[in-house]
């Protein structure tokens, strides 16, 4: 092996009965990463992690920690600390003994485990609660303490498995940061499941997205601009889906035709492309503009449309726009709004080439 | 909403006092001082009590009991909580016809279960024995355990096993530091309600004791039907005030209203 | 099938095995041994006799008969006693609903004799009933009041009263509270509110309350023997005569089958009962 990594799948499957949940699945993770794996439910990020955790044993395909070989080697061998979306304290100890367990499986004195456990607390900003039973603190604190007690023992891996789906939005931010902050200062390889497409972006260095059990892109959050695939982009975020057909191809753009006559200009971002292929055209709704006129003479990248509705949202505005036969979603700051748009006007809608993303279109027509 | 003295409210006051009053009377009826049983009681002594010294029948048929008690409810817990902890847990194939099989005891009635295994220990040679005996406590009382001990693992949360296993613990240690601690008022209350059905059986030991070695309810029935003295009332209530400890031990660990689900208990 | 599920299920057998072997040795075998038994003859051939002979003599069928009368009587007492208590407890505040639980439950765990016992010394001649009545000058000679019908029922009663209770206020907790009140506002009494919403809806409850009790009562042999004496002939009762003094073991096996099986039958039969007369209600209205 020329380069060592903390964590690496090799053609890993799973299936469950006829079923297979996860397929081929490829990765490496360096010492001290944060890799989020990010999909919709069922697409098997839990099945992956608790392969890694050796909950379950891989159909095929070979899982090394450290560069060694851990197929069938047992759970409690592993040497990993793990977080449950359902926090998973012991209820019977107190703090102080569920953070104390692992170290004292590993027989560690009572001093060197008093000293070890105070720092965790410390280090979660609970040294207050050790003599507590876990039903006697809140969700986002007991969550913090399932954190310590995993990183007590200073385990190789992290894994963390949807820990802050339970908690609620404000409390959810809080406890990211702070997650953020340890692995980032303890260092510790982390492998973290979410299917909130923020948080992976807030939390990691790099993401995997997974879709029915295929990973359907690894990369860093700005690689969010340059999606691997159709499922990729619309899982990250809302976008406007218009299909077309590419007129031509030009070294670094792409001349599009939308089945409604519309042109286009997408930026170029692979070579895949042949004229008079059909296509997928994506515009996300924060990439496109309203003006009451034409400012262009140019006749691409615009579209006269109709105000629909227009929704207030908070910090932003959503608007539909009816451009004949299909209607756009278009996002704006609410201070940018601000009531001059009314259903029934007549507007144009404004694109850049770098905002249309372009995916060829699958036979049976997606 | 209810009225302290609803009418509701009194019918359900003379049900109650209906149901505890045999409990009741006994108490009282024990220290009389005639030789008869009269209600209300007639002078006031102990008599009755330093009686029960004088027949060794009751005093070694109450510590036969209590043996025959106490090691059913062991076996049967170990049993039971093994079962339980098979179906629910490695949940297999068949498990719920296995599970339903583990019940049925419950389903048939207790004087066919004694009639059943007397006939056929007789052909085997268990009749009249200890183990015999043991062995027809063990199976009315383990369905009893299984129920508990599933119900404790409906809400039993696994990831609890998984988090102590990935910490680094083996597979018997998490039993023994998780699983165990965490299904201890199932478990135990499996094991006094094994204790009292042992205890207090009659139907079934009627056909398995020996001529020799009786259980005590077995020694107050026989006792019962050729006289009807005191004697039986001191002995009665010392076993209200035994049974009052255990029931106020399941309370308190369990909820007496938990532990009776749709089936049925047979006498 | 992979090497752990193989691990798993071997763990499975292995913590089945000695549940399994009680189940097999104490249970299952020795029913199977008694229904073998109840079709041989005294020489051990197998035979019809034990069968022919409960059915052609009389005497059996009105054993057969009393016994079902008692339980029935019995279910009836539990049902008109029993249904106040679980309206009670349906409507009383938690603290008085544990009490009145807690109390209808804890003495069922303490011996039948015992229990029995406590009815002897209140129903005997110098028991309590008696003594009242006859201190108030209502009568002037005890009343009989067990060793006959009426103590069987009165001990049956009191031994299953908690199965109706429970079962009928289990089916009550779970009628809305809601309910009540829209039928007021409909302007239904209360007799009809109780009639037409309460009653309906807690009659699984009666039912299947009903069935344990009666099921339960067929078969009880303890407070037959001490609160019948030796008049109130019952199945389980003959049944114990034939093993135990008449050493007859073929013809008490059958005995006990009958017993089982009658109760099975009857126990179906009145389910069914109930269960289409409550489709048709349904369907007609
Ligand atoms: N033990 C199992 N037996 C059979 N199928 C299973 C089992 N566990 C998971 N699956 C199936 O595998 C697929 C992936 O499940 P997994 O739990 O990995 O999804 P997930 O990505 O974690 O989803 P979520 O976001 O809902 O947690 C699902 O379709 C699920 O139904
Ligand atoms: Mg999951």
């Amino acid at each position: 092996m020329s380069k060592s990594f903390d964590v690496e799948l090799i053609n890993v499957q799973k299936k469950f009965g006829t079923n297979v949940v996860v397929d081929d699945f490829n990765l490496q993770i360096e010492q001290g990463e944060c890799v989020s794996f990010l999909g919709p439910s069922g697409c098997g990020k839990t099945t992956t992690l608790n392969m890694i955790a050796g909950f379950l044993e891989p159909d095929r395909g070979d899982l090394l920690i450290k560069g060694k070989r851990m197929n069938g080697t047992p759970s409690n061998k592993r040497d990993l600390g793990m977080v449950f979306q359902t926090y998973s304290l012991f209820p019977h100890m107190t703090i102080f003994e569920n953070v104390a367990y692992g170290l004292k499986l590993r027989k560690v004195s009572k001093a060197e485990t008093k000293r070890r456990v105070d720092k965790v607390l410390d280090l979660v900003k609970l040294p207050h609660v050790a003599e507590r039973y876990p039903k006697q603190l809140s969700g986002g604190q007991r969550q913090r303490i399932a954190i310590a007690r995993a990183l007590v023992t200073e385990p190789t891996l992290l894994l963390l498995d949807e820990p802050l789906s339970n908690l609620d939005a404000k409390l959810r931010e809080e406890l990211r940061e702070e997650i953020k902050r340890l692995q980032r200062d303890i260092g510790v390889t982390t492998i973290f499941v979410t299917h909130d497409q923020e948080e992976a972006l807030y939390m990691s260095n790099r993401i995997v997205v997974l879709d029915h059990g295929k990973v359907e892109q690894i990369g860093t959050p700005w690689d969010n601009n340059r999606p691997a695939s159709e499922f990729v982009h619309t899982f990250i975020g809302k976008s406007n889906r218009l299909t077309g057909v590419v007129e031509r191809v030009l070294d670094h753009t792409l001349e599009l035709k939308t089945d409604t006559g519309i042109s286009l200009r997408a930026v170029r971002r692979n070579d895949c492309f042949a004229a008079g292929d059909k296509v997928s055209i994506y515009m996300r709704p924060e990439s496109i503009a309203l003006h009451v006129e034409q400012r262009h003479s140019a006749a691409t990248n615009v579209a006269k449309g109709t105000v629909k509705l227009t929704s207030f949202l908070g910090a932003y505005s959503e608007c539909e726009i009816d451009i004949g036969q299909t209607v756009l979603t278009v996002r704006l700051q609410s201070v940018e709004q601000d009531g001059w748009l009314s259903p029934g006007m007549h507007v144009y809608t404004e694109w850049k080439p770098e905002d249309v993303f372009v995916f060829a279109r699958k036979e049976n027509g997606r | 909403m209810s009225r302290k003295f609803s009418p509701l409210g009194i019918i359900a006051f003379i049900v109650v006092l209906f149901v505890i009053s045999p409990l009741l009377v006994v108490i009282p009826t024990s220290l009389t001082s005639v030789k008869y049983l009269s209600f209300p009681p007639i002078g006031f002594s102990l008599q009755w009590y330093s009686k029960i010294w004088d027949r060794p029948e009751f005093v070694d048929s109450f510590l036969f009991s209590l043996e025959l008690a106490a090691l059913t409810a062991v076996i049967a817990t170990l049993v039971g909580t093994m079962s339980g902890l098979a179906l629910h847990k490695y949940r297999f194939r068949g498990s719920g016809t296995v599970n339903g099989l583990l019940l049925s005891p419950l389903t048939v009635p207790a004087l066919i279960i004694g009639i059943a295994v007397l006939l056929f220990f007789t052909r085997i040679g268990l009749a009249g024995t200890f183990t015999g005996l043991l062995l027809a406590h063990v199976l009315i009382s383990v369905p009893y355990v299984v129920r508990l001990v599933l119900t404790g693992l409906s809400s039993f949360d696994y990831t609890l096993e998984r988090a102590a296993y990935i910490m680094g613990a083996k597979p018997l240690r998490v039993f023994i530091d998780i699983t165990l601690p965490i299904l201890k008022p199932a478990v135990m209350s499996g094991m006094i309600f094994a204790f009292l059905t042992s205890f207090d059986n009659v139907t079934v030991s009627l056909f398995l004791v020996s001529p020799t070695t009786t259980t005590l309810p077995l020694a107050i029935f026989s006792h019962m039907q050729e006289s009807l003295d005191p004697l039986v009332a001191s002995i009665s209530a010392l076993v209200i005030l035994l049974s009052l400890v255990f029931i106020i031990i399941l309370e308190r660990v369990y909820g007496l209203d938990r532990l009776f689900g749709s089936n049925s208990h047979s006498h | 099938m992979s090497e752990s599920r193989r691990r798993k299920m071997r763990t499975a057998v292995l913590l089945l095995a000695p549940a399994v072997a009680v189940l097999l040795g104490v249970f299952v075998l020795p029913m199977l041994y008694i229904l073998l038994m109840s079709f041989q003859n005294k020489q051990e051939h197998i035979s019809l006799v034990n069968y022919a002979t409960l059915v052609q003599d009389p005497y059996y069928l009105q054993v057969l008969w009393r016994t079902i009368k008692l339980s029935l009587l019995t279910v009836l007492a539990c049902l008109v006693f029993g249904y106040p208590v679980a309206m009670y407890m349906a409507q009383a505040s938690s603290k008085m609903r544990g009490i009145v639980t807690f109390l209808i439950i804890a003495p069922h765990l303490v011996s039948v004799v015992i229990r029995n016992f406590g009815w002897v010394i209140l129903l005997g001649e110098k028991g309590l009933i008696n003594n009242v009545l006859m201190q108030a000058g209502l009568i002037d000679k005890p009343l009989r009041l067990m060793y006959n019908e009426l103590g069987v029922v009165i001990g049956l009663t009191d031994s299953f009263m908690v199965y109706m209770v429970l079962a009928i206020a289990t089916s009550m907790y779970q009628i809305d509270v809601s309910l009540y009140k829209a039928a007021g506002i409909l302007g239904a009494g209360k007799l009809r509110t109780f009639l037409n919403v309460v009653v309906p809806m807690t009659l699984p409850g009666m039912l299947a309350g009903s069935t344990l009790v009666f099921s339960l009562s067929m078969s009880s042999f303890v407070t037959l023997a001490l609160m019948g004496g030796t008049s109130v002939k019952v199945l389980p009762v003959i049944a114990y005569e034939k093993i135990m003094t008449e050493l007859n073991w073929q013809l008490g096996a059958s005995i006990s089958f009958l017993l089982l099986f009658s109760t099975v039958a009857l126990v179906t039969l009145f389910t069914r009962l109930v269960e289409t007369k409550r489709y048709k209600e349904v369907f007609s209205s």
